[in-house]
């Protein structure tokens, strides 16, 4: 039982993060219906700055967190920008646009921070809560506190602000958005800005979890996007609950299949796919590609 | 825009390299090592780049130092050497490739990798083109691949965790010992290593997990082992998921003393894991701090002379590797293929590692010594 427990809890900090992960790949999708293959690279980029502002010019985290997230927010209006003449025109070519981001990016990392990477030690060093023989850390509340938080946010901003509605009536029909007044390119340009503050929102909460080196986002970009797929790809609660089952379910699978722990995720994950295609929450608002 | 004037370079070689080819007469295929002029060429292939590229950069700075020490003393024979260095990314896929490249540019002998698992993949490759390798892999898989052209720049798993069990079980007496070794190349031949030279002294580990190798989270791997309370727990993984690990079990309230081998022993480690989390931990290692002997210090200071930073077991590995292959070039009088292996098997050398003596199976060294991880620093055990 405690294993069974202590599993759940060690998946659910991870889960969090994945779910950040799937938020920014549905938000995107959502709007424009184009999935963001630099997201998991805006990732990488986000855990890198936030680390280097905490360690290197030794800002307080919360401090780091957030100029971080405005400078990959900048970064996902640049991409946004640059795509836009695209955007109703060609659309393979803005898929293999945000491929050749990621590429870039990547080069950038190496290029700015080296091929090595770096430990950044958690910003709350108290020893982790003992629950009945059940260990949890700090830092992992901390996490899942910010996640959900992220999470309201956002939805608030959809559902009660104007720029929000105008998104998700984007999202429904962008040409009735068009003809009722609504700039599409605005609102493709405030969901890659989100997206990207959202990369550099798990990028940088997951410093102190794992390692940042150039190959971290990547890692958590596949599963975030097995996330989003899992959960319904465009839905936000289908974000969240398929961060979490992945994060679960991954923890579960490495305990009980060990080395094999990664086919069975995925195995799992497929046949998931297979009975329910369009997700958990499937709602399939987008239906543009 | 570097990266591309690097491809432009290695297209303009291999379209250099076939036109040459295409011009000599057949079957005087181009030795292009069998000339006796211009510099003597040496491929490095190690991960420039991805998780491992700590490694790679560590062997690229030891080699680079006794490459240059060599050239700076008039070279080989006259002729300077060259060394091109290569970006496996820690994979066998991107290694088979370089292996057929370098191959066909000429170089007459490689250093690296540092990946056991990149490592064999190319040595079929690379035995068939004759072009010697000094690895510095560790796992006992090595040895099995059977190629003549294949070296060790250091000793065996085999000889790491025997050393390891030696310590913890013989000398301190303890039994309750758990283990946790990832599927990779490297963490396989530990587990299987280590499990060995525990089964010979009957000790049964009391927990046995794998977990794969690009793994974040392991509570469920962990609080199984917590159950079991051991007194000594095995990493067999590299640098940065050993770090997770211990970091985790720490969290986990797990006070075990964990015990590994030349991974265990970096500043990698001690960093990802925390100072305070890698305290105390036991590393089987080669080359266990830079102020063992007046060798090792020599190496250190020109080390830090020469890249500004400390020299650890890596670099130093690399440089006994390649003052190894120099050496026999220098016997030999710049020999290739074959005729360089067999320098290389006689050449007997007092690295920093120890005394390098091969035998048929391309090992140099069998001895390793114990340390513990002591204010995040490895030290000599007392």
């Amino acid at each position: 039982m405690q294993v069974f427990l202590q599993t759940i809890v060690g998946g659910v900090s991870l889960g969090a993060v994945y779910a950040l992960v799937a938020l920014g790949f549905s938000l995107v999708y959502r709007t424009m219906g184009l999935v963001n293959f630099a997201h998991g690279n805006v990732v990488t980029v986000g855990a890198y700055l936030a680390s280097t502002f905490y360690l290197s010019t030794k800002l307080p985290f919360a401090l780091a967190m957030v100029i971080a997230i405005a400078l990959t927010g900048a970064i996902g209006l640049v991409i946004e920008r640059v795509l836009r003449p695209l955007e109703n025109r060609d659309f393979d070519l803005m898929l293999i646009g945000t491929i050749g981001f990621g590429i870039v990016l990547d080069a950038l990392i190496i290029m700015i921070w080296g091929a090595t990477g770096r430990a950044v030690p958690s910003p709350v060093p108290s020893a982790p809560l003992d629950l009945f023989g059940l260990r949890i850390r700090t830092y992992d509340l901390v996490v899942l506190a910010i996640a959900a938080v992220a999470t309201v946010l956002l939805v608030l901003f959809l559902s009660r602000t104007k720029r929000g509605a105008a998104m998700q009536a984007v999202a429904m029909d962008h040409e009735a958005a068009t003809a009722v007044g609504i700039h599409v390119g605005h609102s493709n340009a405030v969901a890659f800005m989100i997206g990207g503050g959202l990369a550099a929102l798990a990028g940088g909460l997951v410093g102190p979890l794992l390692y940042v080196s150039p190959a971290l986002g990547g890692a958590l970009g596949i599963k975030g996007f097995a996330a989003a797929i899992l959960g319904g790809f465009g839905s936000i609660p289908g974000a969240i609950v398929g961060g979490l089952a992945i994060g679960i379910l991954d923890s579960f699978t490495a305990g009980h299949f060990q080395g094999y722990s990664e086919l069975v995720t995925f195995l799992v994950f497929t046949v998931i796919i297979m009975v329910r295609p369009t997700g958990v929450f499937g709602e399939r608002t987008v239906n543009r590609a | 825009m570097l990266r591309r004037r690097a491809a432009a370079i290695s297209v303009l070689a291999v379209l250099s390299a076939a036109f040459a080819t295409g011009c000599s007469a057949p079957g005087a295929d181009q030795e292009s090592s069998g000339d006796n002029s211009g510099p003597i060429k040496i491929a490095l292939v190690d991960a420039q780049s991805g998780q491992l590229s700590s490694l790679g950069a560590w062997e690229l700075k030891g080699a680079r130092l006794a490459i240059d020490e060599w050239n700076a003393a008039g070279g080989i024979d006259g002729r300077q050497i060259q060394l091109g260095v290569f970006d496996d990314q820690g994979d066998p896929t991107v290694g088979t490739n370089l292996a057929r490249k370098i191959d066909s540019e000429g170089y007459i002998a490689m250093i690296g990798t540092a990946e056991s698992a990149v490592t064999i993949a190319m040595a079929p490759i690379l035995k068939q083109a004759q072009i010697p390798n000094i690895t510095s892999g560790q796992s006992p898989g090595l040895v099995a691949v059977g190629s003549e052209f294949l070296f060790l720049n250091g000793p065996t798993s085999t000889t790491y965790d025997e050393t390891l069990a030696r310590h913890v079980v013989d000398d301190q007496g303890v039994r309750s010992i758990a283990m946790i070794s990832n599927n990779g190349g490297y963490g396989k031949g530990e587990h299987d290593a280590f499990l060995k030279a525990l089964r010979s002294r009957g000790v049964t580990p009391v927990a046995d997990q794998v977990v794969t190798t690009d793994q974040k989270d392991f509570s469920a791997a962990l609080t199984g082992i917590r159950q079991k309370n051991p007194k000594v727990i095995f990493l067999g993984a590299e640098e940065v998921e050993s770090g997770l690990i211990v970091k985790q079990a720490r969290d986990l309230g797990i006070t075990a003393t964990f015990v590994g081998a030349a991974p265990q022993g970096t500043p990698v480690f001690i960093d990802t894991a925390g100072a305070r989390n890698a305290e105390g931990t036991i590393v089987s290692s080669p080359y266990l701090s830079n102020e063992i002997n007046d060798a090792s210090k020599k190496f250190a200071a020109a080390y830090r002379k020469k890249f500004n930073e400390e020299a650890e077991l890596h670099g130093a590995k690399a440089y006994d590797g390649t003052q190894i292959l120099l050496t026999a070039l220098k016997t030999s009088n710049v020999a290739t293929g074959k005729d360089l292996a067999e320098a290389i098997r006689a050449t007997r050398y007092q690295g920093l590692l120890g005394a390098f003596a091969f035998d048929k199976t391309g090992v140099g060294i069998f001895e390793t010594s114990i340390g513990t991880i002591q204010s995040g620093k490895l030290v000599a055990a007392s």
